[in-house]
């Protein structure tokens, strides 16, 4: 029992992970019918900058996430941008834009940072706490009341505001959209922003967790594109629990299966979306071919 | 309208079957010239989760290679060092393998990686081309080829040192294994149990993981179950830092121990100088400070990078003034010639005394470490 519960907190607190990551893919499918391959890149970009500001410029942790999310804002307008001639028109080139936009923020980020990588102290100083007789990190905890948090102001956001409504109103039918006032252009940066944002926010939490290096975000954006998928590709929820499932699911698999964990975790999903090819929560936003 | 496209269509044939005469990569000796600079290629992860040993094998080479470029070079000539990265990636390394055959490099230091340097072996055997690698698994040695050598132990040496140490020495008996699946995890393994196995002793735990996984709460637990005394740990530099992190987390005390990658400044880091304490190494090259030649190394070191030497860059230091050794003994020679060369060089290098036999190790000893506040010291 000790060992199933043990297994289960170790993957929740990377299912958190995951949960972030998948949350930034589903936005910007969700506003933008595209599926931005750079996104495991700035999740890395964000977990530099965050430790970057923690490590040598020794702010406090949360201060340096701030920073780190605003800088990655950034740069997910920069890549909006760029794009931006190719959006609504081809999107498959655009699609190939992101990926090549991947390579770039690697090759960006050793030029800046070496191709060494760093590890994080972990900010939250408690030692672990007893919970049932699991050893649960308080630093877990944090994730997954930072994820929670996320995603509850993420939901509010496209539901309640007229920006967040007005973004998904451009992912059914941009025509329309522009019709009836709005900027398609700056819509689309903004959900980049955020998106970007949401990675640089799963990069900083990762740091301390894992180790931060300009390939970290190659398995990470794997296995966040994945929950994404299996939660239902664009919705938020579904972000959540497709990442914890993946979390979860890859914990179980490596303590039963060892060397074959990955190969068992991404047989389960496959088996999943081909019984139910719309995700768990059945997303289906946007009308993209 | 026929015979223009006759003439296209013979055409496209020239310059087809000229391209398929002139392929690179087919020549089966490689030639020196006799003059301009020698060409040796260092190939290493200079990216990826491994590029840490790529960045200290490339600077222990260069460092070499700027020392006897200033004492005139060898027979007047300059020795050019050109760095490719491989990225950590076999495959990779089998592409540079062939280019760097084909740019006619006479040899090759590198890699720090035994999956790379086993993927490489075969082209560069074919091309004659030396290589000494700062890879340990036992699989390069048992390849037998002639051109393959070895700037350290392999991990039957290493595992070997530290099983004498931990069970005949210390007595400790309850002992857990946790390795990774990749090459140098598992030729870790294998040396590990069977240096066990020869002591009547059986592991507690053998819990094997992948080299890529990030959480390893099942595989600890399941140890933690069995409470050992001392953990064994097969996996490099990050994830083993990765693990002892997350072993603390769950409240496991038990020492750890390991080879080379235990001995770097990168595992510390990663799992936290607190929770490497008293972490048993096994390892050729204890501390800058063991001897007269390593405090010289380590000086020159600091001066040119900034940074403290260790392990890897002193393997790369000692394996390419081996070859340059080789080199200057045999006037330059290449294919055959250097590699008998470099066989018949006894060299007295940071890591002790070379002396090859014919699956090209030459190292057959390690010491034992043990971490005290973060520092590698001798043990008692």
């Amino acid at each position: 029992m000790q060992v199933f519960l043990q297994t289960l907190v170790g993957g929740l607190s990377l299912g958190a992970i995951y949960a972030l990551v998948a949350m930034g893919f589903s936005l910007v499918y969700r506003t933008m019918g595209l599926v931005n391959f750079a996104h495991g890149d700035v999740v890395m970009i964000g977990a530099y900058v965050a430790s970057t500001f923690y490590l040598s410029v020794k702010l406090p942790f949360i201060p340096a996430m701030a920073i780190a999310i605003v800088v990655t804002g950034l740069v997910g307008v920069v890549i909006e941008f760029v794009l931006r001639p190719l959006e609504n028109k081809d999107f498959d080139l655009m699609l190939i834009g992101t990926i090549g936009f991947g390579i770039v923020l690697q090759a960006l980020a050793i030029l800046i940072w070496g191709a060494t990588g760093r590890a994080v102290k972990n900010p939250v100083q408690t030692g672990p706490i007893d919970i049932l007789g699991a050893r649960v990190r308080a630093y877990d905890l944090v994730v997954l009341a930072v994820t929670a948090v996320a995603m509850v102001l993420l939901v509010l956001f496209l539901q309640r505001t007229k920006r967040g409504v007005a973004m998904q109103a451009v992912a059914m039918d941009h025509e329309a959209a522009t019709a009836v006032g709005i900027h398609v252009g700056r819509s689309n940066a903004m959900a980049f922003a955020i998106g970007a944002g949401l990675a640089a926010l799963a990069g900083g939490l990762a740091g301390p967790l894992l180790y931060v290096a300009p390939t970290m975000g190659g398995s990470l954006g794997i296995k966040g594109f994945a929950a994404a998928i299996l939660g239902g590709f664009g919705n938020m929820p579904g972000a959540i629990v497709g990442g914890l499932t993946i979390g979860i699911l890859d914990s179980f698999s490596a303590g039963h299966f060892q060397g074959y964990s990955d190969l068992v975790t991404f047989l389960v999903f496959t088996v999943a979306i081909m019984i139910r090819p719309t995700g768990i929560f059945g997303e289906r936003t946007v009308n993209r071919a | 309208m026929p015979r223009h496209e006759l003439v296209v269509a013979t055409v496209l044939a020239t310059m087809l079957t000229t391209a398929a005469c002139g392929s690179p990569g087919k020549s089966n000796e490689t030639e020196d010239s006799g003059t301009g600079p020698i060409k040796i290629a260092v190939v290493d992860a200079q990216s990826g989760q491994l590029s840490s040993l790529g960045a200290w094998e490339s600077k222990g080479a260069k460092l070499a290679v700027g020392e006897w470029n200033k004492a005139g070079g060898i027979n007047g000539r300059q020795i050019q060092l050109d760095i490719f990265d491989d990225q950590g990636d076999p495959t990779v390394g089998t592409n540079l393998a062939r280019k760097v055959a084909s740019q006619k490099y006479i040899a090759v230091i590198g890699t720090a990686e035994s999956a790379v340097t086993l993927a490489m072996a075969p082209t560069l055997q074919q091309a004659k081309i030396p290589n000494i690698t700062s890879g340990q698994s036992p699989a390069m040695p048992a390849l037998g080829s002639p051109f393959l050598f070895l700037n350290g132990p392999t991990s039957t040496t290493y595992d070997e040192t530290l099983s004498k140490y931990i069970v005949d020495t210390k007595g400790i008996k309850k002992i857990a294994m946790i390795t990774n699946n990749g090459s140098y995890g598992k030729g870790e393994h294998d040396a590990f149990l069977k240096t066990l196995t020869a002591r009547q002793v059986t592991p507690l735990a053998d819990q094997v993981v992948t080299t890529d996984q990030k959480d390893f709460s099942a595989a600890l637990t399941a140890i933690r179950a069995k409470k050992p005394e001392l953990i064994f740990l097969g996996a490099e530099e990050v994830e083993s830092g990765l693990i002892v992190k997350q072993a603390r987390d769950l409240g496991i005390t038990a020492t750890f121990a390991g080879a080379a990658p235990q001995g770097t400044p990168v595992f510390a880091d990663t799992a936290g100088t607190k929770n490497v304490e008293g972490t048993i190494v096994s390892t050729p090259y204890l501390s800058n400070d063991s001897s007269e030649a390593s405090r010289k190394f380590a000086a020159a070191y600091k001066a040119a990078y900034g940074e403290d030497a260790e392990l890897h860059g002193a393997k790369a230091y000692d394996g390419t003034n081996i070859f340059l050794t080789a080199l200057k003994s045999s006037g330059v020679a290449t294919g055959d010639k250097l590699a008998e060369a470099i066989r018949g060089t006894k060299y007295s290098g940071l890591l002790g005394d070379f002396a090859f036999d014919e699956t090209g190790v030459g190292i057959f000893a390690t010491q034992i470490g043990v971490i005290k506040s973060g520092k590698l010291t001798a043990a008692s």
